[in-house]
């Protein structure tokens, strides 16, 4: 090799190169954003693009005029079927609000200290116990009411309940509060388990060994650590709460045409009596045919959905499973 | 007991333990309901029908296509999610994440307005397919619900390999590309396997969406999660029993079978 060669051959290889590179980083970021792009897109074209739902069309129109009577005509001809004027719209964001609110403490109150016994001490079969709330993730919502219908309306719970008086299936308050319950408190152990597990025991250890109690040492070591991953993980309860469908409608079904005695006293003077369910409401109406009045309510869900799901993004949850 | 039991805080291991124990034994008694309401005998009756074996090999290939294409959008867009920085990331991925948080119902509501449209009109004339109450809708349903969720999975498990091979690998001289495929595919391998398994098994479990977009006509589009509302509207309770069944047992299996190839169940 010639002196004049080996002082050009390396920057003529690096010059070459250089711009080679370029070019492929180029075509692996757009090849990879591409397909990224591709899901943003859809999401939002699936969204976005069912907004002319909400206008009240021709068809709608004259069918009314054959089905409806009096002022619901008038009403359903609006701009997204007039929900706002409908008091069974505002009865059940009321209803739905509640139960999920109630249902995420209650899965707050039980599974972090769940969640905390799993992670941190001795329990046998801790695989059998992981392998069964991640498979309630994955069993099918219609699965789950059954399973509730079967387990509350047979056998020894039938029998206690039918001593006591009142009943947990078809109910609003014991009924809508355990069905929303499963998933939600399923999917926020997980994420508390994760949040926990992520907290070294360590540290713990230490405040222990310094004279404070259990108790103690999980109130004022670990609980501060763990912060932001138990209120991302009450946020998913609540999020996954709101998004329930399947059990509610197999557990409850719908309230709206049930006569006012049926309800009693307290859920009349919360104004949650015939009401139902937001998402088994928005099922009701399309199936029913007020199409734009179903659309509305479901981007009232999304708009939740969304505003939920940025905040879980924004405190740092790295990811979750539905 | 008594004194130094509270002192020294001992009663918060044991108010722990015993509310897992409850909360794990409402969950056994849950999933356990279906078996004790049905009884051996049926169990095997209603196992040995073919009307259960259709439904459930109709769930196994309709679920199989549809994690095959959210494999095929979802690995790429994990990647891009996972190593890739862009300005509004939050509200990007809040984005990209909606199809999941939000009710499946009104994903069904929701793709109901959008098969009448731009793409899909043209895909459905072009090729002479009606996607909708048949089974091209329950495969779109299935994508539509587990593609973002498979890209979501992806980019946890990429997240895992610290990204300094890719770096040790580009620098040795190798491709984008060549270092996509020879370095990050085969350390994700057991991450994309296991999410493989999850995506799957959450495309068996569409119901919600099937109910609004799809509807239900015997043997073509009833998968067994909605072969389950239909039997029950039917007030078939040993079918839809020994239905439910199968569903825990595919869904148990899955997440156990995850749990084996040494995927986690939280992707944190």
């Amino acid at each position: 090799m010639s002196g004049e060669e080996c002082s050009r051959g390396p920057s003529a290889k690096a010059a070459s190169p250089g711009k080679k590179a370029a070019s492929d980083r180029l075509l692996f970021k757009t090849f990879f954003y591409s397909f990224a792009g591709f899901l943003f897109l859809f999401s939002a074209y699936l969204f976005l693009s069912n907004f002319d739902q909400l206008l009240v069309t021709e068809a709608a129109v004259k069918t009314r005029e054959l089905t409806t009577w009096g002022e619901d005509r008038e009403i359903l001809n609006l701009f997204a079927g007039g929900f706002w004027k409908d008091p069974y719209f505002w009865k059940s964001l009321n209803l739905t609000l509640m139960i999920t609110i109630l249902t995420t403490i209650l899965a707050s109150l039980v599974g972090i200290p769940t969640a905390y016994a799993l992670s941190r001490y001795r329990i046998p079969g801790k695989t059998v116990i992981e392998v069964l709330f991640s498979s309630m993730l994955v069993i099918p919502a219609s699965s789950v009411g059954l399973c509730l219908i079967v387990m509350f309306n047979y056998g020894p719970f039938w029998h206690l309940q039918e001593k006591l008086g009142f009943r947990f299936a078809h109910s609003i308050f014991p009924g809508m509060i355990i069905a929303s319950f499963v998933l939600s408190f399923a999917l926020g152990l997980s994420a508390w388990k994760a949040t926990f597990d992520s907290v070294n025991p360590r540290f713990e250890q230490v405040a222990r060994s310094l004279g404070s109690s259990r108790w103690r040492a999980f109130r004022t070591v670990t609980l501060p650590m763990a912060k932001s991953g138990l209120a991302a993980g009450i946020i998913l309860a609540w999020t996954r709460a709101m998004a329930e469908f399947g059990a509610v409608l197999f557990f409850c079904g719908t309230f709206r045409e049930l006569p006012p005695a049926r309800f009693s006293n307290l859920e009349r003077a919360l104004h949650i009596d015939q009401a139902d369910w937001l998402s088994v409401a928005i099922w009701a109406q399309v199936e029913y045919g007020n199409v734009e009045y179903g659309f509305a309510l479901a981007y009232i869900l999304v708009l939740i959905g969304g505003i939920s799901v940025y905040a879980m993004h924004r405190i740092g949850a790295k990811g979750y499973i539905w | 007991m008594g004194n130094g039991f509270l002192a020294r805080g001992r009663w918060w291991p044991a108010v722990t333990i015993s509310i897992a124990l409850a909360a794990i034994s409402f969950y056994l008694l849950l999933v356990l309901s279906n078996w004790f309401y049905l009884g051996l005998a049926d169990t095997v009756y209603f196992f040995s029908q073919p009307r259960m074996w259709q439904r459930f090999w109709l769930t196994v290939w309709t679920s199989t296509i549809s994690m095959s294409l959210s494999l095929v959008i979802g690995i790429p867009a994990g990647y891009a999610l996972s190593r890739f920085s862009f300005p509004c990331r939050n509200l990007f991925a809040s984005i990209v994440d909606l199809p999941i948080v939000v009710s499946p119902a009104v994903i069904g509501a929701f793709l109901f307005g959008i098969t009448t449209r731009f793409p899909f009109d043209l895909i459905s004339e072009h090729y002479n397919i009606y996607i909708g109450r048949n089974v091209y809708g329950v495969l779109l349903v299935q994508f539509t619900v587990t593609c973002a969720f498979c890209a979501r999975l992806m980019k946890a498990s990429f997240d895992m390999i610290p990204p300094k091979f890719e770096l040790v690998s580009r620098s040795l001289g190798a491709s984008n590309f060549r270092t996509f495929f020879k370095v990050v595919l085969p350390m994700a391998k057991n991450g994309i396997l296991a999410s493989m398994i999850v995506v799957w098994a959450r495309a068996a479990a569409e119901w919600e969406g099937l109910m609004l977009f799809v509807g239900a006509s015997e043997g073509e589009t009833d998968i067994m999660p909605f072969a389950i509302y239909l039997d029950w509207n039917g007030g078939m309770m040993g079918w839809v029993t020994s239905m439910t069944i199968v569903c825990i047992l595919m869904a148990v299996t899955a997440m156990a079978a995850m749990r084996l190839i040494g995927g986690k169940s939280s992707v944190w």
